[in-house]
């Protein structure tokens, strides 16, 4: 796979064009979920872009497409796959591949993403996005499922950080060394989701920022942020889960300023999931993110001014 | 140095069983190793994201089934179908086709015999949400193009579906699927058989007549209206052509006749 | 089936299907607004509308304890309010046969 397909404009408005559908604006989208259809479609608000789960549009017909025909006839799309398995031991599913192209094809979204995580284990699917060990081992297969992906979509994906909740003490190096180096070997582009990112440093007990300060900003082309909750594990430490079923804690707030800083402007997604809000309170997260993204934007201009 | 591949069935495997201890090779907060006990929480979180998100999956897929039983039992039973059969794809809005048919063996449901029917009914219902799209024909076209044919072959709407009961499984999903409180409710003696049709983007659940679903699954089935009305005039001797015919149409179920 | 009788049923099918369009041009206007739940027409069951199926998530979830033991529950929902003709009651007694070993 080259790497030519991803056209890097770094800090611009217009963020990476990855699949050649169009352009994917710098700001906050959100999820789109049937409860909102009706609000987007009758007054269709002002956000950036929508992102859909791309397992809950692989059915036949019925009002999922005709819905999400009607809104991307609006408004641009990220297509975000929680199914392919990107880090499981075994083969990809062709079938699930081909799934995903003809959604490709048929809706023809800005960006392609999915997960560091595994979900399928012979022929069963878990529903979760599962933890991997990082070693030689894993990076090869993930390298290689992702060369898979980029050649049958017929464009760059962007590869999430995932909120773990164990580690592997197969583990042999770290998580930003192991992306760093998928992309690398792959020429993906990443999602940088700031919300996992402070999940894990809590649930693990590193430093989230130092995390950030290592990542490889200039590779994002997406970013993420959710709700969590709190529980506490056997030690009765502080042990986060990445529930989407809330807005975005104040503390994953002040990170994603941090992120910016060093990806610049980057369409953002507002991710909620589980007890999913009336409209007006998901357009209000987004709107909050925005406001976040044109801060940045100006701090920029006065520092270069 | 242990393979990945292992990891995986060791993980998957702990994660499904729900009973099983941790897998081996885990290690805790701020690195240090663990003999597997000390991370039971932290690995309890998976347990629980894929029982609970494939419950609710199933919860908001059979709403009636859970409503008749109640959500503790509802989401009791589906734990034990979730550990039975899995999802065998990440296309998860397929799962649950052989919930009805586990419903029928899982013998604490017993005492409420209609419970698998109604699930036979709610799963039509979203195979038919999900169903592939077509346009019906319209009272014009349908004028045009049949009355005057010998033997007429009926293509019918690819969401349509039949659901065959012997208890009044329309009934008891329309009057359990309301809101408010429940009344006792006496029901309606011998069985009912529903269409469930959605020909544009609403799912329509009707009763059928006598004979009606012998004809309707003939139609659909590839049979011309001839046979279909001798196989159901067969099962039902009062089987009206006509009041079927017309159904159907009203339905918005025909979508060709040649 | 000799000619004869398949063109005396052929002839009866188009006359049924001209009846029956006719029929469906008439109910059209009335069955909607009548509501009518004989056989045909629509049943609407209120919560169906919208639960096409929670669909995929890429987020864990924080409600735990989905481990109630079916094998000792008794249903316990509307089934209770159904009364079926013969009085084979819903359900109000548990089912202590045929379990599987524990």
């Amino acid at each position: 796979m080259d790497q030519a397909t991803a056209q890097v404009t770094a800090n611009g408005v217009i963020a990476q064009n990855l699949t050649g559908n169009g352009p994917m604006p710098s700001r906050a989208g959100v999820g789109l979920k049937p409860e909102h259809y009706r609000d987007i479609l009758d007054a269709s608000p002002d956000i950036g872009w929508f992102e859909i789960h791309a397992e809950n549009y692989m059915g036949d017909g019925g009002p999922p497409h005709a819905y999400l025909t009607a809104v991307r006839e609006r408004y641009p799309l990220s297509l975000h796959g929680v199914g392919l398995s990107i880090g499981g031991a075994g083969p990809l599913d062709k079938n699930h591949l081909a799934r995903l192209k003809a959604l490709v094809d048929r809706y023809q979204p800005a960006l392609f993403s999915e997960h560091l995580a595994w979900s399928s284990h012979d022929t069963v699917y878990l529903n979760d996005l599962l933890p991997l060990p990082y070693m030689e081992e894993t990076l090869a297969t993930v390298c290689a499922h992702i060369d898979e992906v980029q050649e049958a979509l017929q464009c760059q994906m962007l590869l999430e950080n995932p909120s773990t909740y164990v580690a592997f003490a197969e583990t042999s190096m770290s998580e930003v060394e192991f992306l760093r180096e998928v992309v690398r070997r792959t020429g993906c582009g990443l999602l940088l989701d700031v919300s996992n990112v402070f999940v894990q440093a809590t649930n693990h007990g590193f430093s989230a920022s130092d995390y950030l300060d290592s990542f490889p900003a200039e590779h994002v082309g997406e970013i993420h942020l959710g709700g969590h909750a709190e529980d506490s594990d056997d030690d009765g430490e502080a042990l986060l889960i990445d529930d989407h079923g809330r807005g975005v804690a104040d503390s994953v707030w002040a990170l994603y300023s941090r992120a910016l800083s060093r990806t610049g402007p980057k369409p953002t997604l507002i991710e909620w999931d589980n007890d999913v809000p009336s409209w007006p309170v998901l357009f209000a997260e987004a709107k909050r993110a925005d406001a976040v993204i044109a801060d940045r934007r100006s701090n920029r201009v006065r520092v270069s001014a | 140095m242990i393979p990945f591949s292992d990891i995986e069935r060791d993980f998957a495997w702990a994660v499904l069983d729900g009973e099983a201890s941790v897998p081996g090779p885990l290690v805790g907060k701020s690195g240090r190793a663990t003999s597997g006990k000390t991370v039971t929480r932290s690995f309890a979180v998976y347990q629980n994201n894929v029982y609970a998100s494939l419950i609710d999956a199933l919860a908001s897929r059979f709403p009636v089934t859970a409503r008749l039983v109640g959500e503790e039992f509802f989401q009791a039973m589906a734990r034990i179908y979730i550990g039975c059969e899995p999802p065998r794809s990440a296309v998860l809005l397929r799962y649950g086709t052989s919930f009805p048919d586990f419903v029928v063996q899982f013998s604490p449901a017993g005492s409420v015999p209609y419970l698998a029917d109604v699930a036979r009914l709610e799963w039509a219902w979203h195979a038919a949400y999900h169903s592939a799209d077509a346009t019906q024909l319209t009272l014009a076209e349908l004028t045009e193009a049949g009355p005057d044919a010998e033997d007429i072959t009926i293509s019918l709407h690819p969401s349509l579906g039949v659901v065959r009961a012997p208890f009044p499984v329309v009934t008891i999903w329309q009057i359990s699927g309301r809101e408010g409180k429940d009344e006792p409710t006496q029901l309606p003696d011998g069985g009912e058989d529903a269409l469930v049709v959605r020909p544009k983007l609403d799912v329509e659940v009707r009763r059928l007549p006598e004979g009606g679903a012998v004809f309707v699954l003939a139609l659909k089935g590839g049979a011309t209206l001839q046979e279909a009305a001798s196989s159901a005039m067969q099962e039902a001797p009062a089987f009206d052509l006509k009041a079927n015919l017309a159904g159907l149409i009203t339905s918005g179920a025909i979508v060709s006749v040649r | 089936m000799t000619a004869h009788t398949k063109k005396i049923s052929g002839l009866a099918i188009g006359c049924s299907f001209a009846a029956a369009l006719g029929m469906a041009a008439s109910s059209q206007s009335t069955t909607a607004a009548d509501g009518v739940e004989k056989c045909y027409g629509v049943a609407k069951a209120g919560e169906n509308d919208c639960a096409a199926g929670k669909g995929t998530s890429c987020a864990g979830t924080s409600k735990i304890d989905y481990q109630g033991n079916a094998w000792k529950l008794v249903p316990k929902g509307t089934c209770e309010t159904m009364e079926l003709p013969d009085t084979r009651k819903g359900s109000l007694e548990a089912v202590d046969r045929d379990l599987p070993p524990a």
